[in-house]
Order: structure tokens, then C-alpha cells, then sequence
């Protein structure tokens, strides 16, 4: 198994190499750099705008670049933003809690109910639970996210319940401890709701699907003809056997843990990394986008190996070597 | 001056403007001090304004500072040897208290405030006025705009130091705007000399700075920066300014930015007296208005805002050296260059309905290339152009533009049909919306307009380095001083969009247009000055090289928790923060 698992960290690094370069050219293909926007500025001239980009590399050819950037790569130094002047590092360290806080957060709850109402489902096939579960799953899949979060934010507002977006309230300074941990838990509510209510139809529906084939199979038969009780054939027997499927998806959830929410935390104005992201791309600012795509890639590749492994730890009959 | 990458979005690159409040906070702010006035025993300090802002800042460096996010907060936290008076446009003294001219407008010499403190305890001096000029902004290291303001004809202003409060510039040809040009913040020597001689100034003060290192006079302080999150600062209890009272200023304890990602989130933070402030776009006018009574809070309509809109032709008639033809098509350029063919689109401009349509009428229709917000440069007597297609028509016909074959399109004397390309940024959807009003009636005059909203930069590109667009709806934030517009106006200029960085000027007018800016800016006599650049915007509207669309009214609501609010269009609501102070109710 370590074997194994050293081989496919090897494969990964050709891997994210690759993906490196194609990025980085791909936005090298997009015209202008991040200092044109500069250029409709009466008040720069363009020696000084020239200057800025000297002092950036961004006038040598891009391949060059690339290698510069590389180069600092070896040494942990993922370059400057010049949107926010600022070491790279330091920017996404800031935003990356609260990503993993809000992904992590829907990931447990979107799991936790799942995976329960997909069984209860399985069992009560074509019964009223099932098809009322399927109705909430189907509402889930297709009620596009930002509207959703639009909807709730509207609700929050009539109500004023809930906080408005954002993560901390302003007088958040001044709570105590437990205040402050109240605080951030208000507002994680919405955008929790809005991711896990995508993400938790599919699963359902999988988790549904799978465990009803496995119900199918021959040795389910057998366990009920030998008199166990029903919970041990299902819960014991059935869902085991059940959740391949889960894992797979469980890694690919893993990489989108960074990316997944994106959309969200910029309506909920959760200060995460999308909202970061979405401004970087677009006034190309380069480095910080370079930063952001290695991650998603290292956080791809690892969940893919994680679920394999946990696959092959799950069920006995998979082998790797 | 500006161009704008988003919207309309009205003052909101003026220090202060996008703001709002928190509710109930818990925090009691006993009096801090006393009023020494006797009749005036209310107790003005404490309290807090809470705003919100749809952007981060991008650094704390005034001098690398390149855009309003940034500009808002460090505009706080530093000052210049003079200001601008929000109400009256006036120039004021700031840290210089006084000035004299000598020797034909060469000569200035400033009398700094012996009273006035760098946050960390340290005295202002003649030496940080120095320093931020001799080594910041002069530096040839360290790129930055203040330097192509202050560098007239290549040359660079001398400083020279007098005494520890006296400074004296010496310029090398007269200019006009130098006292405006005065309010460039000033930034401590003792502080940055380091980073400076390491040559690592332009990676000083960026974002990653703890708040306690960034030391200013101003009359708030950086506390906290949580990017993505907010912005708070402090009131400065050791700022100089006090009022006529003899209170030391300001009066409000704390000023909290909060960080949102779109408007809307800040319309919602605003109805729900979360924030105190909000700015308007038209379309929310109907929505806030009748809230006023109940939500407690105010609408000011202060007039013209400064971000126009305006649609401009390709008028580039240099040749490129790779393909040896002109940069946009040879027959287009005929008909751009046709002052007939302007004059005719400038009648077809539905002013009106894009006020009534995109900003439910609270617009103001612009003829002048300066916003009737900016006082006394301000030209109301030039061109204007009515709305009337049977006149654009007529124009059209008697220029040669006229349907030959009657397909609905109409040709040229050389039977081309009249088709361009228009384009806009696509991230503003006002300026989308003109395009589409704009567009729709070209066709009724028989022209085939074929419509794209293209990326900011992508936009850029084609404005200042390709040059193929035929024609372009873009906008500029305007100021109260013509000259800094220089850059548009002058034929040599890079922002001279139709036809930039000219080697001579290409017409007449614009020979004329170069002359007046050289003029105006060693003109120091206010009089002429205000002569010559009433000319310009004559000419500007005879000649339509930009023709202008609509400016927004700048209006913004404000909660009903503070005294001394002045609102202006040039100041926004807050431009005498340090005056303004908050009713004792709210300070809870």
C-alpha cells in the first residue's frame, strides 16, 4: 500500500506540472496584463506604468515568466499579488480558514443528513417517505445556489433573524468568547444551507440508489432467510457494502472544498477565498490565480488518492498491488 | 481623473462616502472630554459610523495607491499641506497653516502647523515634507502617479528647507493647480527612511501591515484590517484640529468599513440599519423612499454627480506599421471623421429616456465635458444637442449618409452601408443599458450597429495599445480641476482616446485644445484661467469627439443619527467628518 501510495504522489508531480504551465498560458492568452487598467488612468503615465511592470517581470515573455515563477515556487514563495500588494501567502492564508471553516461545516451537515434519509428512503422504497424525500432532493438539485441564497437573504432581512451576509457582525470585537463563537455560528446558517441543500440531493439520491442494488443482491436474501433481524441485514450487511459509491464521492468533495463554495461566499459576502478568486481572474492578477489553481489541483489529486485508499481500507476486495 | 471600471457608482471614490451603521452596540462611551463652552453642555464624543464598501482595500501606501478603495481609507489616515473644502471647493490650509508666493508664481513657501503629531507620538515636521517628495514620489524606484503631476515639462519641483516648519517649492514653470496638487498626503521620514534606503518601499504598507505600523496625522487611525471582512478605525486622540469650541476633533470614536461583495448585500445591510449609509443607484429610489419615516433616515439629492458616459469614434488616422493600412477600417474612418455624421448621432442620443429609463429620472443630462458639479470651471453655455431623428436625418442626407437602395440601411457617397461595431466594459450594466437605448435608435436612423460588452481590460487593450474598435461607450470620473483631464484633452496624450499620443495635433481645434491646456495650466490669474477653459468646453461640444450621454445624480441616504452633516456633491456626506457628531440616543 505505501508502495502505492508513493507511486501516485510521483505521477502528481509531472501532473501539477503540466497543469501549471497550461494555466499560467492560459491566462497569459487573455489580452492586457493586470496594470492596463492603469493605462485609462489620466493621472499614470506610461513610464510609470512600464515601471510597475518591470518591477513584476510581467515585460519578459511569458515562458520566462513561467520559470520565474517556478523558480520561487522551489523556495515556497507563490509570488506578489499586485491587486492587493502583498505576498501571495499572506492573502490566501487570511481567506483559507474561513473557506475550510464554511466547507467543512456544510460537508458534516450534508453528510450527516444524507446519508440517513437515503437509507430510511431505500427501505421505505415507493412509500410516501421515499417519494417525499425525492421531492426535497429534486427541489435541492434544481433551485440554482445563488438564488437560493438571494432567497434566504431576503427572508433574513423581512425576519431579521438571521444576519445579512458575512461572517462576523461589526461589534464582534467586543463579544466575549462564547459571544463571538455565537456570533459566527448566525452567520454560517445561510450559506450552510445553500451549499448543503445542492449537495445533499445527490448524495441522497446515491446513497438511495446504492444501497436499494445492494438489497437486490442474493446474499441479502440469504441473511433474511437465516431470520436475522431487519436493522442487522440492513445496517450491518447492506450499507457495508453500500458505500463504494459514497467514498468516490467523498473525494471529489474533497477538491472542491477550496473551490465548492465559491459562488456562495460571494452572495453570503463570506470573506473566503471565491470572492478573492473571482476578483483575482479578472483583473488578472496573475500570481494570486496561479496560487489558487495549484491548490484546487494538489486538493484534486489528493482526494482522488484518498478515496482510492479508503476504498481499498472499506472494501477487502479491492488491491492495489 | 479616472476611468470607470464598473458602474456609475456615484462619489464613491470621495474619502468618505460609502457608509453605514451598526445598531446597538454595547460598548458606552463615557465623555472623554468637556466642551470648555458653557452654553454647550452637550457631550459630542463617542459613537460610531459604520459603512460598507463592495471592495477591499488593496494597500495602506498613499502613495502607491492606484484606486478609491484604497484612497477612501488612506485619505483618513493622512493628510496634505492643503485640502479641499468639501462645501465651497475652496482650497484650505491642512498641515501647512499658511503660504506665500513670490517671484511670478515660482516661489511657494509653506508655514507648516508646529502643533501637529505622527500617531506613534513623533513631530511633523519640515523633513517629512521632504522626504515625501525628494525621496517617495521623486524617487526614480518607485512608480507611482504623483510623480507624473508633479513633474511639469519634465522637470521636477525643488524643496528646500527653511526651518524645521517652513518649506519652500520652487517650480520650474508656473502651475496653476500647484495649491490643489498641495493636498498629496505627506508620510513620515522616520518611519519609511528604512524601507526606502533598502529599496523596499513599493512593498511597504501593503495589506499584510499590522494596523499599529501605519503611522499618519490624520484624524483616524488604522485599528483593524480583516480582509474580506472590514476595516475599523480610531479615532486619533492626539489630532490637532480643533473646533471653534476649542473641542479637539473629531468627535465620533470609530468608523467601521465592512466589506460586502455587491450592492445589493449593502441595500440590504442598510434597510436593515446595519450600515448608516448607503449611495443610490436611480433604481433604488422608489424602493428607499418611502422607507425614510420608518427606517429613520434621510435621502440627499445633492445634484450632478462627477462619472460621465459618453460615446466616442475611432478617429485614428495613423498608420500601422505592421499591416501599413489604417487601425480601423478606411471607409469607417471617413464617416467617424465626418463632423456631420457626430452630429447627427449626438441628435439621435435619447438623454431623457436613459435619465428616466436607467436612473428613474434622477440624472442630469450632460453637454459640457465638465460635471455642472464642479463649480467654477464649469461651462453651461456650450452645445447642445436635442434629441430629434428627423433632424439627425436631415443632417445625415445633406452629408451624403442617405438609404440608395432602400433596404433600411443607409450608405455613404460611395454606396458602403453604414455598420459598426459598438462596444462597452461588461461589467457595468448602466452603461450596457445606454448601449442598447443608444443603439436602437442609430438603427432607425438607418445604421447597422452591431453591439458587445468586452472585459475591462480586453477594453483597455483596444483603447490604448490595438486601436481596432470603431466605437466605444465608456466613461471618465471627473474632477473639479480641468487640468488633471490634461491627458484627455492634449492631442499627445495616451487618453486622448479618439486619437491618441498624436506627434502633431491632427486638427484645428485640437491644436487650439493643446494650446488652452498649455495655457491654462501656467494661467494664475482665476479669471482667465476660468477664459480659456470655458473655450475648451466649447469647443469640445462643436467638435464632438466625445459625445456625452448622462451623469447620475449623486444621492445617498443617511441614517438620522448624526449633527453638522453638510452633504455636497463634490464632498459626499461625510467630507467634515471630523465635525460631524452623533445624537446621544444613537451612541449606545
Amino acid at each position: 500500500m505505501i508502495n502505492y501510495i508513493l507511486r501516485r504522489i510521483l505521477i502528481a508531480m509531472p501532473l501539477l506540472l503540466v497543469m501549471s504551465l497550461v494555466t499560467f498560458l492560459a491566462i497569459n492568452l487573455a489580452p492586457g496584463n493586470f496594470f492596463d487598467s492603469l493605462r485609462l488612468d489620466p493621472q499614470f503615465s506610461e513610464e510609470t506604468i512600464k515601471h510597475y511592470e518591470s518591477l513584476y517581470h510581467l515585460d519578459k515573455p511569458v515562458i520566462a515568466q513561467y520559470f520565474y515563477w517556478l523558480k520561487n515556487l522551489l523556495k515556497l514563495d507563490f509570488g506578489y499579488s499586485f491587486f492587493y500588494n502583498c505576498p501571495v501567502k499572506k492573502i490566501i492564508a487570511g481567506r483559507l480558514l474561513n473557506t475550510l471553516l464554511l466547507s467543512v461545516v456544510s460537508l458534516f451537515f450534508t453528510w450527516i443528513i444524507a446519508i440517513p434519509l437515503g437509507i430510511i428512503a431505500a427501505v421505505n422504497r415507493n412509500k410516501f417517505v421515499d417519494r417525499f424525500f425525492s421531492l426535497i432532493s429534486f427541489v435541492g438539485l434544481s433551485i440554482p445556489g445563488f438564488f437560493f441564497a438571494l432567497l434566504l437573504l431576503y427572508f433574513a432581512s423581512q425576519t431579521g433573524i438571521l444576519p445579512l451576509g458575512g461572517m462576523r457582525s461589526a461589534n464582534f470585537d467586543s463579544l466575549s468568547f462564547f459571544g463571538r463563537i455565537f456570533d459566527i455560528a448566525k452567520h454560517i446558517i445561510i450559506p450552510t444551507i445553500v451549499i448543503s441543500a445542492s449537495a445533499f440531493a445527490g448524495l441522497q439520491r446515491i446513497m438511495r440508489g446504492s444501497l436499494l442494488d445492494v438489497l437486490r443482491q442474493q446474499y441479502i436474501l440469504t441473511a433474511r432467510a437465516k431470520g436475522l433481524p431487519e436493522n442487522k441485514v440492513i445496517y450491518f450487511h447492506a450499507l457495508r457494502n453500500a458505500i463504494n459509491p459514497l467514498i468516490t464521492v467523498f473525494g471529489y468533495e474533497f477538491s472542491g472544498l477550496l473551490s465548492g463554495a465559491a459562488l456562495t461566499e460571494i452572495i453570503c459576502s463570506w470573506p473566503g477565498l471565491g470572492s478573492l478568486l473571482l476578483a483575482a481572474v479578472r483583473a488578472q492578477d496573475i500570481y494570486l490565480v496561479m496560487a489558487s489553481m495549484l491548490m484546487g489541483g494538489i486538493l484534486l489529486l489528493a482526494g482522488n488518492l484518498v478515496s482510492d485508499v479508503l476504498l481499498a481500507w472499506v472494501d477487502p476486495r479491492i488491491r492495489y498491488d | 481623473m479616472k476611468i470607470q471600471s464598473k458602474q456609475l457608482n456615484k462619489n464613491k471614490f470621495y474619502a468618505l462616502s460609502i457608509l453605514k451603521k451598526l445598531p446597538l452596540i454595547t460598548v458606552v462611551f463615557l465623555f472623554l472630554s468637556i466642551p470648555l463652552d458653557a452654553d454647550n453642555q452637550i457631550n459630542q464624543y463617542g459613537g460610531q459610523i459604520v459603512l460598507a464598501t463592495t471592495s477591499d482595500p488593496r494597500s495602506f501606501n498613499p502613495i502607491l495607491a492606484k484606486e478609491t478603495s484604497t484612497t477612501a481609507i488612506t485619505g483618513i489616515i493622512f493628510e496634505g499641506l492643503t485640502r479641499t473644502n468639501g462645501e465651497t471647493l475652496e482650497i484650505e490650509p491642512n498641515l501647512a497653516k499658511s503660504w506665500e508666493v513670490k517671484q511670478d508664481g515660482l516661489n511657494w513657501v509653506f508655514h507648516l502647523r508646529d502643533d501637529v503629531f505622527w500617531t506613534n507620538g513623533k513631530k511633523f515636521t519640515a523633513d517629512d515634507v521632504i522626504f515625501t517628495f525628494n525621496e517617495l514620489i521623486y524617487n526614480p524606484n518607485i512608480p507611482n502617479s504623483s510623480r507624473d503631476i508633479f513633474t511639469i515639462e519634465g522637470k521636477e519641483f525643488k524643496l528646500k528647507k527653511i526651518d524645521d516648519y517652513t518649506v519652500e517649492f520652487i517650480l520650474p514653470v508656473k502651475f496653476a493647480p500647484f495649491l490643489r496638487g498641495m493636498s498629496q498626503e505627506i508620510l513620515p521620514k522616520h518611519i519609511l527612511e528604512k524601507s526606502v534606503r533598502e529599496n523596499k518601499f513599493s512593498f511597504t504598507w501593503g495589506t499584510d501591515t499590522l494596523p499599529k505600523d501605519i503611522i499618519g496625522t490624520g484624524p483616524y487611525k488604522l485599528k483593524l484590517y480583516q480582509p474580506g471582512e472590514r476595516i475599523v478605525l480610531e479615532r486619533n486622540p492626539k489630532y490637532w484640529r480643533k473646533s471653534k469650541e476649542g473641542n479637539r476633533l473629531p468627535y465620533i470614536e470609530r468608523i467601521i468599513y465592512l466589506i460586502v461583495q455587491n450592492q445589493d448585500t449593502d441595500l440590504l445591510k442598510f434597510q436593515d440599519g446595519e450600515v448608516d449609509y448607503y449611495g443610490l443607484r436611480g433604481s433604488d429610489y422608489p424602493l428607499l423612499k418611502p422607507k425614510e419615516k420608518s427606517n429613520n433616515f434621510t435621502i440627499y439629492d445633492t445634484g450632478a454627480s462627477f462619472g460621465s458616459n459618453f460615446l466616442v469614434f475611432n478617429q485614428n488616422t495613423s498608420i500601422n506599421p505592421k499591416t501599413k493600412k489604417t487601425y480601423a477600417d478606411k471607409n469607417k474612418l471617413s464617416w467617424f471623421l465626418n463632423k456631420d455624421f457626430r452630429r447627427a448621432i449626438a441628435h439621435a442620443i435619447d438623454k431623457e429616456k436613459i435619465v428616466e429609463i436607467l436612473m428613474n429620472g434622477l440624472g442630469y443630462e450632460q453637454d459640457s465635458a465638465m460635471s455642472p458639479s464642479s463649480g467654477y470651471f464649469y461651462n453651461p453655455s456650450v452645445s447642445k444637442y436635442e434629441y430629434d431623428l428627423d433632424n439627425a436625418r436631415q443632417i445625415l442626407k445633406n452629408a451624403g449618409f442617405f438609404d440608395r437602395d432602400k433596404d433600411g440601411i443607409i450608405e455613404d457617397k460611395n454606396g458602403n452601408k453604414i455598420e459598426f461595431n459598438l462596444y462597452t466594459n461588461s461589467g457595468s450594466t448602466e452603461r450596457i443599458q445606454i448601449a442598447g437605448i443608444i443603439r436602437k435608435d442609430l438603427q432607425s436612423l438607418g445604421m447597422k450597429v452591431n453591439f458587445m460588452a468586452l472585459e475591462f481590460n480586453n477594453l483597455v487593450s483596444k483603447l490604448t495599445a490595438t486601436f481596432d474598435w470603431d466605437a466605444i461607450i465608456i466613461g471618465l470620473t471627473g474632477g473639479i480641476e480641468p487640468h488633471f483631464g490634461k491627458n484627455v484633452w492634449d492631442s499627445s496624450g495616451q487618453l486622448h482616446m479618439w486619437y491618441p499620443k498624436q506627434d502633431k495635433p491632427a486638427t484645428e481645434w485640437e491644436k487650439r485644445v493643446d494650446e488652452i491646456f498649455n495655457q491654462g495650466v501656467q494661467e494664475l490669474n482665476e479669471k482667465k484661467r476660468k477664459l480659456l477653459y470655458d473655450e475648451w468646453q466649447v469647443i469640445i461640444s462643436d467638435e464632438l469627439p466625445v459625445i456625452y450621454t448622462v451623469l447620475p445624480a449623486s444621492i445617498f441616504a443617511v441614517r438620522n443619527k448624526f449633527e453638522n452633516l453638510k452633504p455636497t456633491p463634490y464632498g459626499g456626506a461625510f467630507h467634515n467628518l471630523e465635525e460631524i457628531y452623533i445624537k446621544e440616543k444613537f451612541k449606545k
